[in-house]
């Protein structure tokens, strides 16, 4: 399981962004360059298709696969009241195989995009990630070098934590915590509602970039 | 003992106030602080401290009992009745004592939970109300400034004159106010106002973004908006991470609106032979027919006969009626060199594609096309092991298939190309896997069975053997094989009228026929009815198996 939540910010406020998180997780950035190819199930392996991802890390000289499934998101009461998703995933690493052989299960390639940008990992509460990326789309297939933003002058951030079934409350108020911390910068909220842009995040960015020395009045 | 210890300390406390007043009142300002008459009487201090004493006593006698039992008889125990008894008394008394308290605790701003031996000391000073020394001092001098001058008159004189003062202030602060914004405007340095609410995003931008917003969570999140068409989905060049990864050819490419251009790969070679009329046609299917003895070990190319129909149950589905109808297009003449080459991209194609075949036969039955041809002539004995096979593999829906291909192939001419026999071959894939399927297995079977075999099960073919010899030799091996010929016809049931008006343009010999191929549409019963030719005779042996 894992609890996350999403949030936008204007591409010109991501460097004050970064300056923030590093002060905050207190470790150094680390790049992003995922290709993410999104796959569905064929007719053939069940009337209702299945989705699975496949995240292959371009940052690392030798591209590492990785197979993600994402589930249902945690529903009822109790799931309304708490401010972020909290929902059941499965990870795994996998050799180069993995795209043929999910093509050979029948699986199809329903989409594919290129996530580029950088992430923190600390624990704060609780392990929790935080990722800027610029989300890409590519005009032909495959073609990760012609990738163009989606939308250029907006990147996702998005904050995700691992829990489990017994401690996840612990970890929701972790993140909900952490996410007080980026409130002058962005707003942040559970995937698929949408938030819009802080206002001020100009000033709080100008206030994180200036160069620190303290101002006389 | 802390019950005792707690009522002890609320005694003192209680009992500071009223010190305190009386040293407020010997002091220079006249005002007396003390609790007011109605908690005093209420708290009733004396009586609260002598409970809170007799309270000790009686705890500190049972305690006593017990040490002199304790130390005069150690192995004894008291008398537990009694001990009992005493406790609830102590504790019936302690419970009122509390109670009583708790009614005037609201006077008092802070008041212990618990007490215990740590905080006792500290309790008075914490519960009292009066104010430190040096709070008391400031506050009268305070006092002594504002009222300077006006002690003397009566109170409310003295309010209203506050009050002048009060206005007097609030005024000043106005008049400053004001200055203040117009300094702010005459040097532009903003209103107050617009710096406490900070940017707001007109609404163009805020909808601008809102939209934004909305296009990168669908994308992310659903894929929206990064579905790429069919048509552009071929990739020129991999990235490294997927050169190696996959597979090259377009059969790798796995997408999900592709399920469309598989019928049509397989369409585009059926047309060929249906829409062939005349020579072509009819020669192919007699070409078919003439290769009975397919060339062993020929399973390279598949068959794409075998491949292009989905597996039908029966050869009389719809689906063999609608393969052959569906197909039409306008390649009629293509050189033998391009029909075998579509003949084998295609066959790539679909054998990507996860389909019945029967391997063996099917790469027999495309191989033997060409070699078929040239032992055309003379291996009549070759041609009649088909029929002999058909007997064990088909059934009624078959047999019409047979003879609507008998018809066909009644015109073959000897010296037709493997154009010919190449649509046939193509002309075979349409009618449906199952005849497809069916005449590879017979053609396998052929190869199996010996000739003489053969010979004994075609009782009315040694007949039929001079017949080669008047030049029509795709037709007689034909007519032996009924079944071959059935599930073809079968197949191409709904053009039964073109190959009729076909076979009326034949020359006499293959009256019977067409009279066996009307027989035919009518279904199957009327085969019984055709006497005249022996391939008849032989289906209603098939029929009745």
């Amino acid at each position: 399981m894992e609890c996350v939540v999403q949030g936008i910010i204007e591409t010109q406020h991501v460097e004050a962004l970064e300056v923030l998180l590093h002060g905050l997780s207190g470790v150094p950035k680390e790049r992003v360059r995922v290709h993410e190819l999104c796959l569905k199930s064929g007719p053939n392996l069940g009337v209702v298709p299945s989705e699975v991802r496949l995240l292959c890390d371009l940052a690392q000289p030798t591209p590492s696969w990785t197979i993600r499934h994402v589930g249902g998101a945690m529903r009822g009461a109790g799931a309304e009241q708490i401010s972020v998703l909290v929902r059941t995933i499965v990870e795994s690493k996998a050799s180069k195989n993995v795209l043929h052989y999910f093509y050979t299960l029948g699986y199809k390639l329903d989409h594919e995009l290129l996530k580029i940008g950088f992430a923190f990992r600390f624990h704060r509460g609780a392990q929790i990630i935080v990722t800027v990326t610029s989300t890409n789309k590519m005009p032909r297939l495959h073609a990760t070098d012609e990738a163009v933003p989606v939308t250029p002058g907006i990147q996702l951030v998005e904050i995700t934590a691992p829990a489990a079934a017994d401690n996840y409350n612990d970890v929701v108020s972790a993140v909900s915590a952490f996410c007080e911390y980026l409130a002058p910068l962005l707003h942040l909220s559970k995937p698929g509602h949408s938030t819009g842009i802080v206002a001020t995040a100009g000033a709080a960015a100008a206030s994180l970039m200036s160069s620190g020395g303290g101002k006389t009045l | 003992m802390d019950a005792a210890a707690a009522a002890l300390a609320a005694a003192p406390a209680a009992g500071v106030p009223p010190p305190g007043a009386a040293a407020g009142e010997q002091q220079a300002a006249p005002r007396v602080e003390r609790l007011s008459a109605g908690v005093q009487q209420q708290l009733n201090l004396e009586g609260m401290r002598a409970r809170a004493v007799g309270l000790y006593k009686a705890i500190s006698r049972i305690l006593e009992d017990f040490d002199v039992i304790a130390r005069t008889n150690p192995s004894a125990s008291p008398k537990w009745q009694d001990v009992l008894g005493q406790f609830s008394m102590v504790s019936m008394e302690l419970f009122n004592i509390v109670e009583d308290i708790k009614n005037v605790s609201k006077v008092f701003v802070v008041y212990p939970r618990n007490v215990n031996a740590e905080n006792a000391t500290i309790l008075p000073v914490m519960l009292s109300s009066k104010l430190l020394p040096e709070m008391e001092v400031e506050e009268t001098t305070k006092r002594e400034q504002l009222l300077s001058g006006i002690t003397n008159l009566p109170v409310p004189t003295q309010i209203e004159k506050l009050k002048v003062r009060i206005d007097m202030i609030g005024s000043a602060c106005e008049t400053a106010e004001k200055v203040i914004a117009e300094c702010r405007k005459s040097y532009g340095l903003g209103t107050r106002q617009g710096t406490n609410l900070g940017p707001t995003l007109d609404k163009a931008q805020a909808a601008k973004i809102q939209e934004q917003e909305g296009l990168l969570r669908a994308a992310v999140n659903y894929g929206e908006g990064l579905r790429v068409p069919g048509d552009q989905r071929q990739p020129q060049s991999l990235p490294s991470h997927l050169i190696e990864v996959l597979p090259l050819g377009d059969g790798a490419q796995n997408f999900g609106d592709s399920s469309g251009s598989y019928p049509k790969n397989t369409s585009t070679f059926a047309p060929n032979n249906v829409n062939n009329q005349g020579n072509q046609v009819q020669a192919s299917g007699g070409q078919l027919h003439g290769r009975p003895a397919p060339s062993p070990g020929t399973t390279g190319t598949p068959n794409f006969e075998n491949v292009s129909t989905p597996p039908m149950p029966y050869a009389n589905s719809p689906r063999s009626g609608t393969n052959m109808m569906n197909t039409p297009s306008p390649q009629q003449h293509l050189t033998p060199q391009q029909q075998r080459q579509k003949l084998m991209q295609a066959s790539q194609q679909q054998q990507l594609h996860a389909q019945q075949l029967r391997p063996s036969a099917a790469g027999m039955l495309a191989q033997s096309a060409l070699p078929q041809l040239q032992d055309l002539q003379g291996q009549t004995q070759q041609k009649l092991q088909v029929p002999g096979q058909q007997q064990m593999q088909y059934n009624q829906a078959l047999s019409q298939q047979f003879h609507n291909r008998q018809m066909q192939s009644g015109r073959m001419q000897p010296g037709m190309a493997q154009s010919q026999l190449n649509q046939g071959t193509q002309l075979r894939s349409h009618l449906g896997q199952f005849t497809g399927a069916a005449n590879s297995a017979m053609f396998s079977a052929a190869q199996a069975s010996s000739n003489s075999q053969m010979m004994a099960n075609i009782p009315g073919s040694q007949s039929l053997m001079p017949q080669m010899q008047y030049g029509m030799a795709g037709g007689h091996p034909q007519r032996s094989h009924p079944q071959m010929l059935t599930d073809q016809m079968f197949g191409m049931g709904a053009t039964n009228s073109s190959m009729m008006g076909m076979q009326q343009q034949q020359q006499g010999v293959y009256g019977n026929m067409q009279a066996g191929a009307q027989n035919m549409q009518q279904g199957m019963v009327g085969l019984q009815n055709q006497t005249q030719n022996p391939n008849f005779t032989q289906q209603r042996q098939q029929n009745q198996l």
